[in-house]
């Protein structure tokens, strides 16, 4: 199939379930166009794990399904890939929580990044050292297990792995969880850097509103498996709701999304 | 006194080759564990049902020694073929020890089979080496030392040498091993799973053939191979589950101590204490050192 469209990845109207019973997503609708960053953003259990996983097809080892709606990858249904499929296709997931392989050194955890393309050792060595020019702290610790590296260094190599795939888009879960801020701010400065001069398309599942917002060009907050609110980046960093729900600028004490957008309808019926 | 000591060295270099012998059951158990985490109970009935499928292809069908061994390798390609699709493939995301309860049942599949398609009467392995002393070893150096024990040391050490490049310097190998330590980061990157399982149950098929060999050329092939290939687990739990050097340091280990104390402190219990002195010794392993010598450490960061 010939992909004309802009966008890279178009979700439209997915549902998901666990076990075919446990309602994860209810209605989630997204679209990535080609060589942006897009931020899907939420609390714990929104479904933003549950959405990347819907599209890099590693939701069947969760007992996961995709019951309704349709998800379009490059031009073309993604429905029965397996998740090794995906990665010959280009997309590559970085799982939540890192997920290095603890007992291979730093280097080889890189290197197995490379494990669906057919590539000569020679071909391998250039492209480790294409990969080290992002991951500079990476190269001193090369020959270290990859277990005994901080937590910035294992978010690090996961990342260089999934890029030794050569994806066309990548799927980033949580990638500054648990981290400093200084860490979190060089993860970021990568994750742009790989964007702009790789061309990769990146769809980030973050909680760390603010600073995923800002190195991103349009946003999503999902809250209980929906889809609540969108729009560019700098619209929803200067959205009152959004500041006052997930940036900390707060008036009152209101839980969630739903409760804001209850009130915002009740305030409109009564002013009519 | 150099007698004595003549005698304590045929001991010991005969319990170390018998070792090898139980190193090259381990090394299959050391195959399925590394790839999937789980202890693999049918590998003892790979280990029957490879070797019984071999002397039924020379004995049953007049095959030569070369093609009969070649098809056997094949069968146990095709056994490692089925286990994937039939057993592990729809267990993809069950746990271990779901997995692990698995093998049990494969393993009276395999041993039933077995014997629907040989029969049941013990069988003549005649690898053309003899299991008695190489004269020229006896004249020169007074050992007595089985030609069977040394061939056993020779192709332990071969295979070894192999599966030891195999995972250090291949693709394969680095495949293996990351889906040893994650397979969902793995399948993640696009490492195909199921080609990898395909893979080390077809090598460890292949490994139990070659350990049933051995095995059957000494004892003759019978149903007993698979209980003695549980022999295999006191060598893991002292080598390490994990690691192949340890199936190895860990069968010489079992070989060489087994029997030193059946022939030193054996008459004092009454003997046959080989059965049991290599479980006692593993129980101080698990104590004190429960990733045995070689296995890889537990890493948790705090």
């Amino acid at each position: 199939m010939n992909n004309t469209s802009a966008n890279i990845l178009d979700i439209k109207n997915i549902e998901v379930r666990y076990d075919n019973v446990i309602l994860a997503l209810h209605d989630v609708s997204l679209k990535v166009p080609k060589g942006k960053v897009v931020a899907l953003l939420g609390a714990n259990g929104a479904g933003k794990s549950t959405t990347l996983k819907a599209v890099s097809t590693m939701l069947a080892s969760e007992r996961g399904k995709v019951t309704n709606g349709s998800i379009e990858y490059d031009g073309n249904a993604i429905d029965k890939q397996t998740p090794s499929q995906m990665v010959g296709l280009g997309m590559v997931q970085v799982l939540e929580g890192r997920r290095c392989f603890g007992h291979l050194t730093v280097e080889e955890n890189i290197i197995s990044g490379a494990y669906s393309r057919k590539l000569s050792k020679g071909d391998i060595n250039q492209e480790l050292e294409k990969i080290y020019t992002y991951f500079i702290r990476l190269k001193e610790r090369r020959k270290s297990q990859a277990a005994f590296t901080s937590g910035g260094e294992q978010q690090m190599i996961a990342v260089a792995r999934a890029m030794m795939a050569k994806p066309k888009m990548l799927l980033l879960d949580e990638p500054t969880m648990g981290l400093a801020p200084q860490l979190v701010a060089e993860i970021f400065n990568i994750v742009k850097e790989l964007n702009t001069k790789e061309g990769v398309s990146i769809l980030l599942a973050e909680q760390n509103t603010n600073v995923a917002l800002k190195n991103s060009d349009y946003g999503y907050i999902i809250e209980t498996g929906r889809v609540m609110l969108d729009g560019t980046a700098e619209s929803l960093l200067n959205d009152d709701k959004v500041k006052e729900l997930y940036l900390g600028i707060s008036k009152k004490g209101r839980k969630n999304f739903r409760d804001v957008l209850k009130e915002e309808s009740l305030t409109k019926k009564r002013s009519n | 006194m150099v007698e004595e000591l003549l005698f304590f060295m045929e001991v010991l270099v005969g319990g170390l080759l018998a070792g090898t012998m139980y190193s090259l059951v381990a090394l299959g158990f050391v195959l399925i564990f590394k790839a999937s985490a789980t202890f693999n109970f049918s590998q003892g009935a790979m280990v029957f049902f490879s070797v019984l499928a071999f002397c039924g292809f020379m004995q049953d069908f007049n095959i030569p020694f070369v093609p009969a061994f070649i098809l056997a390798a094949l069968l146990m390609v095709v056994v490692g073929l089925c286990t994937e699709r039939l057993v592990l493939r729809p267990l993809m995301n069950a746990s271990e020890d779901t997995v692990l309860m698995a093998t049990i049942g494969l393993g009276y599949v395999l041993e039933g089979l077995a014997q629907a398609a040989w029969g049941v009467e013990v069988r003549r392995l005649d690898l053309g080496i003899g299991d008695f002393p190489v004269p020229w070893i006896a004249d020169n150096l007074k050992l007595f030392i089985s030609a069977l024990d040394i061939t056993a040391g020779l192709v332990a050490a071969i295979m070894i040498i192999g599966l030891f490049l195999l995972f250090k310097y291949t693709k394969i190998g680095l495949g293996l091993r990351a889906v040893a330590d994650d397979p969902g980061a793995a399948s993640s990157i696009g490492i195909p799973l199921k080609h990898i399982m395909l893979l080390v149950w077809s090598a460890a098929g292949v490994v139990a053939l070659v350990a049933g060999c051995m095995w059957g050329a000494r004892a003759g092939v019978q149903f007993a191979l698979v209980d003695l290939a549980l022999k295999a687990l006191p060598v893991l739990i002292i080598g390490g589950f994990s690691s192949i050097p340890g199936a190895i340091i860990g069968g010489l280990i079992i070989g060489a101590v087994e029997k030193v104390l059946e022939v030193y402190i054996g008459p004092f219990f009454g003997g046959a204490i080989e059965g049991w002195a290599p479980y006692v010794l593993a129980i101080f392993f698990l104590l004190y050192r429960p990733e045995g010598l070689f296995g890889e450490k537990i890493i948790r960061r705090v």
